[in-house]
């Protein structure tokens, strides 16, 4: 019964839960910072590239969100509002702290199935990567950290960042170049 | 894009000569094709990719160069084990708390903290059959403000300010399902709740404010 309750309780959509928030209801508001904490950090790290810095940003961004949730309306998804508090938040981070350089803690890419030789290669491939796209100016980092890895569309994107749809795929166009150009050189 | 087929080039072009040039030699736009494998569509071929080798020798390099990201992209990133834990301790400190007064004696105060009593109130509801969803809170607003209104004058030594006294207020937010009555499952839950206070935390007087604002099939669930 007290699975079944939880159960419940999880399957209701954001937009529920961030009513009851804005209730003051702040049950509700918890549910809403475990069901969305992974996005918040996993955004933050690719976008800052350092575990601390994404710790700061993803926590510093939750509670943004419930200071400011009198200000969210409904008319974007509760996760496009906080994609946007996170991407700003890693903005002001890396714009105001060191740049960001310590790489060592983005995960490698593990395959069980592949032979010692070939996994050190593919983390290289991911090292690699990591290091190019933290490379990019941080609007083309961003736009490919939430379409390509968040999966977030062009329209998304424009909510997220302040933009427009023909600028958000400008900036795609821009990044991919120059991401592919470094995959070249480490090639 | 659909003109005749073109020749075989005379070798594989390199990512760099592609990805310096703005089309390929057919013509076709090399954003677009780079487009196309980043969003995972490569084997999206229309009828002139089918047919022109540039296109297929283009999409070929792309889809090894762009692999490593792809990869990126998929491998799973595990949150820091205990971030939601401190967010919400983080938000608990910036709400002001009020507390419920059980006994004040010369010996002694017993106090509950206000969102201790809606947390219990909350999970209560959330077995009560018929209830979705619950939540509850500690009626922070009007009732805190009362309450550091209402102690300030009287204060007892052990008391603190923001104590509300012996009478707890809860308020719940409910969703029921489709087939239960709603007004039958409130009562239930003012029921059950106020028992429950009463039986576990020692709370004689409970006002229990049941909002009933959404019923959920089982499908919404």
């Amino acid at each position: 019964m007290a699975a079944a309750a939880q159960a419940a309780q999880l399957a209701v959509g954001d937009a529920y839960l961030a009513a009851r928030a804005q209730q003051g209801y702040l049950d509700a508001y918890e549910l809403l910072v475990q069901r969305h904490s992974p996005m918040a950090y996993r955004v933050a790290l690719r976008l800052t590239g350092n575990h601390h810095d994404a710790q700061d940003v993803a926590q510093e961004a939750l509670i943004a969100a419930w200071e400011n949730l009198a200000r969210f309306r409904a008319e974007s998804s509760f996760s496009t509002w906080l994609y946007r508090i996170v991407t700003r938040r890693a903005l002001n981070k890396i714009s105001r702290g060191r740049a960001a350089s310590s790489l060592d803690m983005l995960p490698d890419v593990a395959d069980p199935a592949a032979e010692p030789a070939t996994q050190t290669e593919r983390n290289l491939a991911v090292d690699a990567v990591t290091d190019a796209l933290l490379a990019l100016p941080f609007p083309q980092r961003a736009v490919v950290v939430l379409h390509h890895f968040e999966g977030l569309s062009y329209a998304e994107i424009a909510s997220v960042t302040g933009s427009t749809e023909p600028a958000v795929r400008s900036h795609l166009f821009r990044a991919r170049r120059a991401l592919g150009m470094k995959l070249e050189e480490w090639r | 894009m659909s003109g005749p087929v073109n020749d075989p080039p005379p070798g594989s072009p390199s990512d760099r000569q592609l990805l310096g040039a703005a089309t390929m030699p057919c013509g076709a736009d090399v954003d677009l094709l780079l487009e196309q494998v980043a969003d995972g569509r490569s084997a999206d071929r229309g009828s002139h990719q089918q047919r022109c080798v540039h296109c297929q020798a283009a999409l070929s390099e792309f889809t090894a160069l762009w692999a490593p990201v792809a990869e990126l992209a998929a491998a799973p990133v595990p949150a820091p084990p205990g971030l939601a834990a401190a967010v919400m301790s983080q938000i608990r400190q910036l709400v002001h708390d009020i507390w419920y007064t059980l006994e004040i004696t010369d010996s002694g105060t017993i106090r509950i903290a206000a969102r201790i009593v809606a947390a219990l109130a909350r999970d209560c509801a959330r077995m009560i059959p018929g209830v979705r969803v619950a939540f509850g809170r500690s009626t922070q607003g009007t009732i805190a403000a009362l309450a550091e209104k209402a102690t300030l004058g009287h204060r007892h030594p052990h008391a603190a300010v923001g104590v509300l006294g012996r009478t707890a207020v809860v308020d719940l937010a409910v969703a029921v399902t489709y087939d239960d009555p709603a007004h039958q499952v409130a009562r239930d839950i003012q029921r059950q709740v106020i028992a429950t206070l009463r039986d576990q935390v020692g709370l004689q007087s409970v006002k229990v404010n049941v909002t009933v604002d959404d019923i959920l099939d089982d499908d919404e669930r």
